[in-house]
């Protein structure tokens, strides 16, 4: 009874052993993993600030600047002068419709088949 | 008791052999206590041994989340980045893990051969933890650093600060120091202010700090910065600056100052004439004083607007007369004392209201002190306590007293923006926000006066160059032509010229001053007073900004003929 008992726990303890130290080495694992994820975040992160530093750089008025002067013949532009600006209020007004009463009058009377002329070359004695 | 049994018979040895094994049984128990007693103490002593140990944490006296701890990046009021910080590796050394010194120095400085041999043999001998060998390199000498293999040598990443606008910025920005302290600047204030608390909790990690929002404008600082150059080189000039406040909140919207120094090499900030003029710099104003004494005057109801005095004749003290520099010799109106920029005519002004009401509204204006302002870089500005007859007639047109630009811009922005002191700020600030700061120094009818007069000079006075760029603009401003003490007397060829200008007056938002140090005369141009160079150069400057800025030109002369106050119509 005894000995069968000793034989249960002598193989119990030797597989909480294994197990014991499968934990251990799994988690020391995990740890290493951990470890090179921190390391790898880091280095991301670093690259990171650096691609946002180049960003900065590059979107600053001092940088665009001088591309903007290289290109200002080819390109044909210039800072806004005053004269460039406008405004709704600026525009014209559109102009007033031509007076066409007589022409309509005229045309009218075309139509109707009375031609002003003969009146004149009637007047004037004219056949 | 062996020896005693010994004797006896073989019944008793047989007890005793019984009895010396039980004996036996008893001294091995005992001797095994002994030794899981002595096991077990040496493993408590180590326990309590390496407990007592205190492990040293620190870089060279300064806790590594110091060293590492991030400062939050810096914005204009667009977004803009104007500080950034950037992670770079650090070498260092712990002397007391390196094997062999002298392979470690020797293959040290195959990649850095800069180092000098004596002083890293030095720096990796010894027993310390922790050395730095050098500081924020790059990540292609870290890798062949790595490939090396030396024992006792690592990288730690720190935080450098890096300023993706170099110059253009310096004197606004500061720098900090290798720690990634800011030793001046607005990163100097910011440490004071937040920053060194959050970095004490140990939170200044990571990227979790909020950006900071300054009031700058980046594309105005360009153009500021980009004139300011110009007129350096345009007119020889040993310095020059000039700063743009927006005055209803008193924001700074940009801020320069020649010579600077490069923010990302702190050492340049050491050079001799670096300084802040702006702000730690005081000048003698000269004439863009007169706009204070005719505020002052036309506050105090001493004078109105329509007023006439007497400029036929110098003013005399004593021994000395003070005379108008290319003076009209006649009785002039006040628009036209202002307009002529008349000594004679600015002292009469300031004799109406009073030297000790005059003295009391340069203190209300708030000239004898600092200007409550963020940058550490300031300096008291000199005005007498006690204005005497003289002193108070050469205060009335900026001379004898010395203040520094950003009074006088802080003074010009109350002048127009409806008579509200409001002590500028390099942080972002809604009018909301600023409100319930303002100090009322003026009444608005005084302002309306003001305005007219600024806008009357651009237009027909001094500021007539200035005006000629900056057409449709609305621009008004003064300007100041302050001779130079040299050996004790004023010279009449170095000079400090001013000019303070607003704009767009018929609804002004902004207030500037620019100033050329000791200007040489330009081949083309009429003369080296103000209106000359710095007003020239605050015409070029407006005509660039105010489309940035979202003023658009407007020609219309209702616009100027609406500043006239109702009596000069």
């Amino acid at each position: 009874m005894i000995r069968n008992l000793n034989i249960i726990l002598i193989f119990t303890s030797a597989l909480m052993l294994a197990g014991v130290y499968a934990l251990k080495f799994s988690i020391e694992n995990t740890a290493s993993e951990r470890t090179a994820l921190i390391a790898l975040i880091d280095a991301q992160e670093g690259e990171l600030s650096l691609l946002k530093a180049d960003e900065a750089v590059l979107s600053q008025p001092g940088h665009i600047e001088p591309i903007v002067r290289r290109h200002e013949a080819a390109l044909a532009i210039g800072p806004v002068q005053q004269k460039q600006f406008g405004a709704f209020d600026a525009l014209p007004m559109r102009p007033a419709k031509p007076n066409s009463a007589a022409m309509d009058a005229l045309f009218e009377s075309l139509a109707a088949g009375v031609d002003p002329i003969d009146a004149i070359l009637e007047l004037e004695g004219i056949d | 008791m062996a020896v005693t049994t010994e004797g006896l018979g073989p019944t008793i040895a047989l007890d005793g052999a019984r009895k010396a094994r039980t004996n036996l049984t008893q001294a091995r128990i005992r001797w095994m206590v002994l030794a899981l007693l002595l096991g077990f103490g040496l493993v408590g002593g180590r326990l309590v041994q390496l407990g007592m140990v205190v492990t040293d944490s620190t870089i060279e006296g300064q806790a590594r989340d110091v060293i590492t701890a991030t400062r939050p990046p810096i914005l204009d009021r667009n977004g803009l980045e104007m500080a950034v910080d950037i992670r770079v590796p650090s070498l260092y050394a712990e002397p007391r893990r390196i094997i062999d010194v002298e392979e470690a120095v020797r293959k040290l400085r195959t990649v850095l051969p800069d180092l000098d041999e004596a002083w890293l043999r030095n720096r990796l001998s010894g027993d310390k933890g922790f050395v730095w060998v050098q500081r924020e390199l790059s990540p292609a000498i870290q890798d062949k650093v790595m490939r090396l293999g030396i024992p006792g040598i690592d990288f730690i990443t720190e935080s450098k600060r890096f300023y993706p606008g170099m110059r253009e910025a310096s004197h606004i920005l500061g720098s900090t120091n290798i720690d990634n302290q800011g030793i001046s600047g607005i990163e100097k204030h910011m440490d004071t202010e937040a920053v060194a608390l959050l970095q004490d909790l140990g939170l200044a990690r990571g990227n979790a700090l909020a950006p900071v929002e300054l009031s700058v404008d980046m594309r105005v600082q360009h153009v500021l910065y980009e004139e300011m150059t110009d007129a350096m080189s345009r007119y020889q000039a040993i310095a020059a600056a000039g700063v743009m406040l927006d005055i209803h909140t008193g924001e700074v919207i940009a801020l320069v100052s020649l010579p600077d120094f490069n923010p990302n090499e702190p050492a340049t900030a050491l050079v001799k004439d670096t300084f802040n003029r702006i702000t730690s710099g005081i000048f003698e104003p000269g004439s863009i004083f007169k706009t204070v004494t005719m505020a002052g005057a036309l506050d105090s109801g001493a004078v109105r607007i329509n007023d006439q005095f007497d400029a036929r004749y110098g003013v005399r003290f004593g021994r000395y007369t003070i005379d108008d520099f290319h003076g009209k010799h006649r009785i002039l109106s006040l628009p036209e004392v202002y307009k002529y920029s008349s000594n004679i005519g600015t002292i009469r002004v300031m004799q109406a209201m009073g030297k000790d009401n005059f003295r009391a509204f340069l203190s209300r204006m708030g000239f004898d002190r600092r200007v409550e302002f963020e940058l550490p870089e300031m300096r008291l500005p000199t005005v007498p306590k006690e204005l005497s007859e003289v002193g108070a007639a050469t205060a009335s047109f900026g001379h004898g007293l010395s203040v520094s630009p950003l009074h006088m811009v802080t003074a010009y922005a109350a002048f127009v923006n409806g008579g509200n002191y409001i002590a500028p700020t390099l942080y972002k600030r809604s009018v909301e926000e600023a409100e319930p700061l303002y100090q009322r120094v003026l009444n608005p009818q005084t302002s309306e006066y003001v305005r007219y007069l600024m806008r009357l000079n651009a237009l027909e006075g001094s500021g007539s160059q200035m005006n000629k760029a900056a057409l449709g603009y609305r621009v008004g401003g003064k300007t100041g032509t302050a001779e130079k003490v040299v050996d004790g007397r004023y010279s009449s060829s170095k000079v400090t010229n001013f000019f303070a200008s607003a704009f767009p007056l018929d609804n002004p938002r902004y207030a500037m001053i620019i100033m050329v140090d000791e200007p040489k005369l330009e081949p083309g141009a009429g003369g080296t007073t103000a209106g000359w160079n710095a007003g020239a150069a605050t015409g070029r400057l407006v005509q660039r900004v105010a489309p940035m800025l979202g003023i658009a030109p407007d020609f219309s002369e209702i616009l100027d003929r609406n500043l006239v106050p109702p009596v000069l119509r």
